[in-house]
């Protein structure tokens, strides 16, 4: 009798496990197999694994200048992304930190980007980037062909990408900087402190799990920027926005080599976990609780 | 902390997988051989296939027209499903872009749930008729003693392999040049350049007297190297331009097609008379509306939206579609997008769905089609109709666009191949290479060359 009941205690609580396992299957373990599986064939045109080619997609992604340069883009596109997402949310979201008239206005503002589809803001920016009837040339009397200069494409996707992710940092940014006891900061005055020295000694070390929270987010969704690429540039002007992701897609829905796109997803996996993995590592040293 | 990084993970996981995973769409359906067997029954049973009553049936339609075109579209469903006396019901679904709803199809097959009409663009020709789903128009055609000297020839060759139909045109385009009428008249200009040479001839005098900012905004776009390839009367491929056989190689190389096309496009580059717009079909067209191009190529389908953007700021004048040198002979081939009819292993189904193309390319929904949209009436007895004549006389710049596809013949139809949209792409990048200043004319032409020429192999073998 008490068998039974022991029998049945154990293997409760692993039947509350099994719907959330069972989404978890079918959602994300089975894909992530199916992807590594297909990462060793090559596919014919309808996506059915036809020919296995071992590792073979690996290395002809490792032997191929295209696959080198989606990951220079990448790495190049998604430093300007995180810096710059970063930077404008937590400068926001310190003007904003202070009471004064209109507030509401200005944080609604900050805050609105995150509410914008990437894919709207991309064909808006198209507009006002044109060359011939776009406002920014128009605005700085400039005769640049924005996106169709690979100097600037990068950049100018980038940069986007860089404001929408901004609204959804600024947003943690304020919840944090809420935090953030005030008294501590009547202290320093009292001591003595300037203004750079509370931010650098008070604000910045309160608001390190937040920080770090945002950044290992802002990575990960920089790393999957696809919208704004897709309408803004299509991985042009040559290849110089083909970000990972895009090529990805490129690859699978538009040349129909499901291998050589699961093997590039493989990658950028592993890429995106050893990021992770280290940043967690940092975690410890850096991040006050 | 260990709890955090396992969580970390799986969200990581999730975010990797999710991506490519929803789209590999494996599960071995119909290997290519049980395709071929059917395709041969199809034929076989074409015959009977019309015997079946359509009536009462429900078929259901994908299509890929958004916005006005759109509209014209459920306009003409909405007739059918109101006149016809058979009780047909056509349902209408917009399935995205034409690259959507190719790759909607390819994934519908599978689980064989698809549509039973569905529009597909000109560059997946090729890989229609390879995968065996389909049942060609001419079955149907020839079971219903259909007069097909109705349709348009050099419209229909396009969609003819072995002198067989296998789609039905429904929506055709060609690309014109459209040109500043008032600039050239400014510049005193009153021969329209023929060729990219011609063009170049003409440009100076139209930024300096006809206040242009440049002489033409020439779009990055693979259909128009491919243009420039039929108007050379070269093939892009070997195996009869992809007609007799399925391709195996590119041809533009070996006869030098596109060596010549990328010299003369550089030289108008370099020269500073066309600068690079952008990729895409409709790069060009933003510089040309507000006035700062005095040229630009573009499909006769843009007609109506460049009238309406120029909104009779200018005089917008069309002509052929230039050619690469003064001596070129070939033609214009079509673009767009035709009708194809499934195999659901349904006769009345499929005798329903003929009725509705029938419908479709009748001449009075030609017309209609014609003057709503842009695109080409497929009917040759569409220019008959009054919609049509209206239409000509309200807008005469269509003139040119009918007369240019007249003047072209079903051997310059252009290239059917498998990997077309690939393939576009990989023209269209190196061309921005090259204009970036990345390697030159020959280079390019290399490159294209081998690009294309990996994936036509590997395709191939993987797809015998």
């Amino acid at each position: 009798m008490n068998n039974k009941i022991g029998a049945k205690k154990r293997i409760e609580p692993y039947m509350y496990l099994v719907p959330c396992l069972l989404i978890f299957g079918v959602f994300l373990f089975y894909p992530f197999f199916k992807t590594i599986y297909l990462s060793l064939y090559k596919t014919n045109k309808l996506g059915e694994a036809k020919l296995f080619v071992g590792l073979g997609n690996y290395t002809d992604l490792l032997q191929s200048s295209s696959f080198w340069n989606s990951m220079m883009v990448t790495a190049i596109f998604v430093l300007i992304v995180v810096v710059g997402s970063m930077l404008l949310g937590l400068i926001a979201a310190l003007l904003c930190n202070k009471a004064f008239p209109g507030i509401r206005f200005f944080s609604t503002a900050y805050a609105l980007p995150m509410a914008i589809a990437s894919s709207s803001a991309a064909m808006v920016f198209q507009i006002m980037l044109d060359p011939s009837v776009g406002i920014v040339n128009k605005i700085l009397h400039l005769d640049i062909n924005w996106i169709n200069d690979p100097k600037y494409a990068l950049i100018c996707v980038a940069v986007l990408t860089a404001w929408l992710n901004s609204g959804i940092n600024f947003l943690y940014f304020s919840a944090g900087l809420g935090n953030i006891d005030e008294s501590i900061y009547e202290r320093a005055s009292v001591d003595g402190a300037n203004s750079v020295q509370k931010f650098f000694s008070l604000t910045l070390p309160g608001l390190s799990p937040i920080l770090f929270y945002t950044l290992v987010v802002n990575i990960i969704q920089a790393f999957q920027s696809f919208g704004q690429v897709k309408i803004l540039t299509e991985g042009g002007p040559g290849e110089s926005t083909n970000l990972i992701v895009y090529s990805i897609y490129r690859d699978a829905f538009f040349n129909y080599r499901f291998g050589s796109a699961a093997a590039q997803s493989v990658i950028l996996f592993a890429i995106i976990m050893v990021l992770t993995l280290v940043m967690f590592k940092i975690e410890k040293r850096g991040v006050k609780y | 902390m260990k709890n955090k990084v396992i969580a970390a993970l799986l969200s990581v996981a999730m975010v990797a997988t999710t991506m490519v995973g929803c789209g590999s769409s494996t599960g071995a359906a119909e290997t290519t051989e049980d395709a071929a067997e059917e395709d041969a029954a199809a034929t076989e049973a074409a015959e009977e296939t019309l015997s079946a009553d359509a009536s009462g049936q429900t078929i259901t339609f994908w299509h890929s027209m958004g916005g006005v075109n759109g509209e014209a579209i459920d306009t003409l469903v909405n007739k059918f499903n109101e006149e016809n006396e058979l009780g047909i019901t056509v349902q209408a679904e917009y399935q995205g872009e034409y690259d959507d709803s190719i790759n909607k199809l390819k994934s519908a097959q599978l689980g064989n749930m698809g549509a039973d009409l569905v529009q597909i663009y000109d560059i997946g020709t090729r890989f229609m008729i390879d995968s065996g789903w389909v049942v060609p128009m001419q079955d149907l055609i020839d079971a219903d003693g259909y007069d097909i000297t109705q349709i348009e020839p050099n419209i229909a060759a396009y969609y003819t392999v072995d002198n067989e139909l296998y789609s039905m045109p429904f929506n055709s385009s060609t690309p014109i040049l459209y040109y500043n009428k008032t600039m050239f008249d400014a510049a005193g200009i009153t021969e329209v350049p023929t060729s990219l040479p011609g063009i170049a001839e003409v440009a100076d005098d139209l930024v300096s007297k006809g206040g242009a900012g440049e002489a033409i905004s020439l779009g990055i776009y693979g259909w128009f190297f491919e243009q420039f390839t039929c108007k050379q009367g070269a093939s892009y491929v070997d195996q009869g331009n992809g007609r007799e056989a399925a391709a195996t190689a590119v041809e533009f190389d070996t006869n030098g097609s596109a060596l010549n096309t990328l010299t003369e496009w550089k030289a108008l580059y370099d020269a500073g008379y066309a600068p690079n717009v952008g990729r895409g079909g409709d790069s060009g067209l933003t510089d040309f509306s507000s006035g700062k191009s005095a040229m630009t190529l573009g499909s006769t389908a843009s007609l109506k939206q460049i009238l309406q953007d120029v909104n009779g700021s200018f005089e917008v004048g069309t002509a052929y579609f230039p050619s690469v040198t003064a001596e070129d002979k070939g033609g214009v081939s079509i673009g767009g997008a035709s009708l194809w009819a499934l195999e659901n292993g349904d006769d009345a189904k499929k005798a329903a769905t003929w009725e509705f193309i029938k419908f479709l390319v009748s001449p009075e929904s030609q017309a209609y089609w014609n003057a709503q949209t842009g695109y080409f009436p497929v009917t040759t007895a569409a220019y008959d109709e009054q919609v049509f004549k209206d239409n000509v006389a309200q807008y005469p710049q269509f003139q040119t666009a009918i007369d240019q596809l007249h003047d072209s013949a079903p051997e310059y139809a252009g290239a059917l191949l498998s990997v077309f949209p690939e393939a576009r792409s990989i023209v269209e990048t190196e061309i921005e290479n090259m204009l970036n200043g990345k390697q030159s004319a020959e280079e390019a032409v290399d490159k294209m060359a081998s690009d294309i020429n990996n994936s036509i192999e590997e395709y191939n073998l993987l797809n015998e």
